[in-house]
């Protein structure tokens, strides 16, 4: 089917690392958003982090994204604050249409005056670790199509890989395609079971359960196949079993 | 096969996509009812993600190592076979399969199945996963059972595309990405509740989702209260299900 193709994670990587060369910086969500707007043909990306109940703008590349984002914050709604506490994406292919207007009676007249008229919301998560939502914005009406729809998940699934690597602590890792078996039953399965064993939230127990891979060297999935056959556990003052 | 329990089952599928649509929720009682009705010993089903790699969002029992028979089907497995050519695609002694998916084949074979088959989630050209059904006993599956599953993936794709709008894979999207982070979040809890209960992920399983049905509520919206805390997890304890202890 158009789009379904593995290998647009990798292409997707290698943009931004041509775009982080090509800029002078490291591989970061900053130059990972500027890469998403000259890629997918969209006018702004906002990568926005939740420390506080609300979103908060890491980076932005204009200033429409921000006005996006203070908005929604202001009012108590919009796509980025559906997205944050549902599970899904939120595509708006356009504002100002009554089925937007209908749905943010308040957010959605304060987002056509900021010049916007599509507005595409992604979540960055793990089950229930939110890290963050990636916000595309365009300024004319319109879907994304399937191919670009397709390129901006897998944006967003980096943009999670290095809010992920960042929170445990692994900031060197950097982009690197499927290091991270996000996919496994088992890790999260695993991450449960940590936060059970150290009273930590999920994304403490999940940064908490790579890092101690890293630290030992071992595949992640394998160690949290040794989690759940309980055959390791975590204690709370740190020792090994 | 029962033709009373079959038409009950269409008629429960209709219901929960006309009621608040839980896509989850939906997939089990799919998969439920294939073992049920069909004649078969397990069944999963797998949508593919953006990046086409397939993901298990149902299986009608959690045991870790039929959790590993579905998600080891993306290096090969008759669940990619029936993706990729959008066919149905039937092994009915795996006894002999060793050379078309070596991998599976070792795996399924271990887990004590004989045969199996793979029907593809299919709207026109569009494919957006598969049904997954194994038998502990060789032989090819009955015409009938065949064309009931064929026909329960139907209602399970249109389901999940919900309307055959132009612009179904914006919907396709929304739901799937959403059904992908819930079913992360049923393991998540899944794992919680085995070790503050001491017991196993199939236990586990059926205790969450005891209490989901126990208290007619969704199953990711209990899995996702429990890592809140916003249930406690000794209300578990005794919940329907076989409570089998691991530790003392």
């Amino acid at each position: 089917m158009a789009g379904y193709t593995p290998s647009r994670l990798a292409q997707v990587s290698r943009w931004i690392a041509e775009k982080a060369t090509e800029l002078g910086v490291p591989v970061s969500v900053d130059a990972l958003c500027h890469t998403a707007v000259v890629r997918l043909g969209v006018s702004g990306a906002v990568l926005t982090l939740d420390t506080s109940g609300w979103p908060e703008i890491r980076c932005a590349t204009d200033a429409v994204g921000e006005r996006l984002v203070e908005s929604q914050v202001t009012v108590g709604e919009g796509p980025a604050v559906d997205v944050w506490r549902g599970g899904g994406p939120v595509l708006v292919a356009d504002l100002d249409a009554p089925s937007s207007q209908a749905r943010w009676p308040m957010f959605a007249p304060l987002a056509v005056e900021t010049g916007a008229a599509a507005l595409f919301a992604l979540p960055l998560c793990v089950g229930a670790i939110r890290a963050g939502v990636l916000s595309l914005h365009r300024l004319d009406v319109g879907h994304l199509d399937a191919a670009t729809l397709t390129d901006s998940l897998a944006f967003a699934e980096l943009a999670l890989r290095l809010l992920l690597d960042e929170q445990a602590g692994l900031d060197a890792v950097g982009v690197v395609e499927d290091g991270l078996p996000l996919h496994s039953p088992h890790v999260h399965q695993a991450t449960g079971m940590v936060a059970a064993q150290l009273g930590l939230d999920m994304a403490d127990a999940f940064a908490h359960l790579r890092a101690r891979a890293f630290a030992e060297q071992v595949p992640l999935s394998g160690l949290a196949a040794d989690v759940v056959g309980r055959r390791r556990r975590f204690d709370r003052d740190g020792r090994r079993p | 096969m029962d033709g009373d329990r079959l038409v009950e089952t269409f008629v429960e599928l209709a219901d929960t996509l006309v009621d608040d649509f839980d896509v989850i929720d939906f997939l089990h009682m799919l998969v439920d009812r294939c073992v049920e009705l069909l004649d078969v010993d397990a069944a999963g089903l797998l949508l593919a993600d953006q990046q086409g790699r397939l993901r298990l969002i149902a299986s009608s029992d959690e045991q870790t190592r039929l959790l590993e028979l579905f998600q080891l089907q993306n290096d090969d497995g008759p669940s990619l076979d029936a993706f990729a050519t959008g066919t149905r695609v039937g092994h009915p002694d795996l006894s002999d399969a060793g050379e078309r998916w070596p991998r599976f084949t070792a795996a399924a074979t271990e887990a004590g199945f004989a045969a199996v088959d793979a029907v593809p989630m299919r709207l026109r050209s569009e494919v957006i996963g598969a049904l997954n059904l194994f038998r502990n006993r060789s032989g090819e599956l009955d015409a009938t059972a065949l064309r009931t599953a064929t026909a329960l993936v139907d209602v399970a794709t249109i389901g999940l595309l919900q309307q055959r709008s132009i612009h179904h894979h914006q919907v396709l999207t929304e739901q799937l990405q959403a059904a992908l982070t819930s079913r992360v979040i049923v393991e998540q809890a899944k794992g919680l509740i085995a070790e503050r209960l001491g017991i196993d992920m199939d236990t586990a399983f059926a205790a969450l989702r005891g209490y989901a049905r126990g208290h007619n509520l969704k199953l990711s919206r209990v899995a996702h209260d429990v890592i809140t805390g916003d249930v406690d997890t000794s209300e578990f304890l005794g919940a329907p299900g076989r409570t089998k202890p691991l530790r003392s």
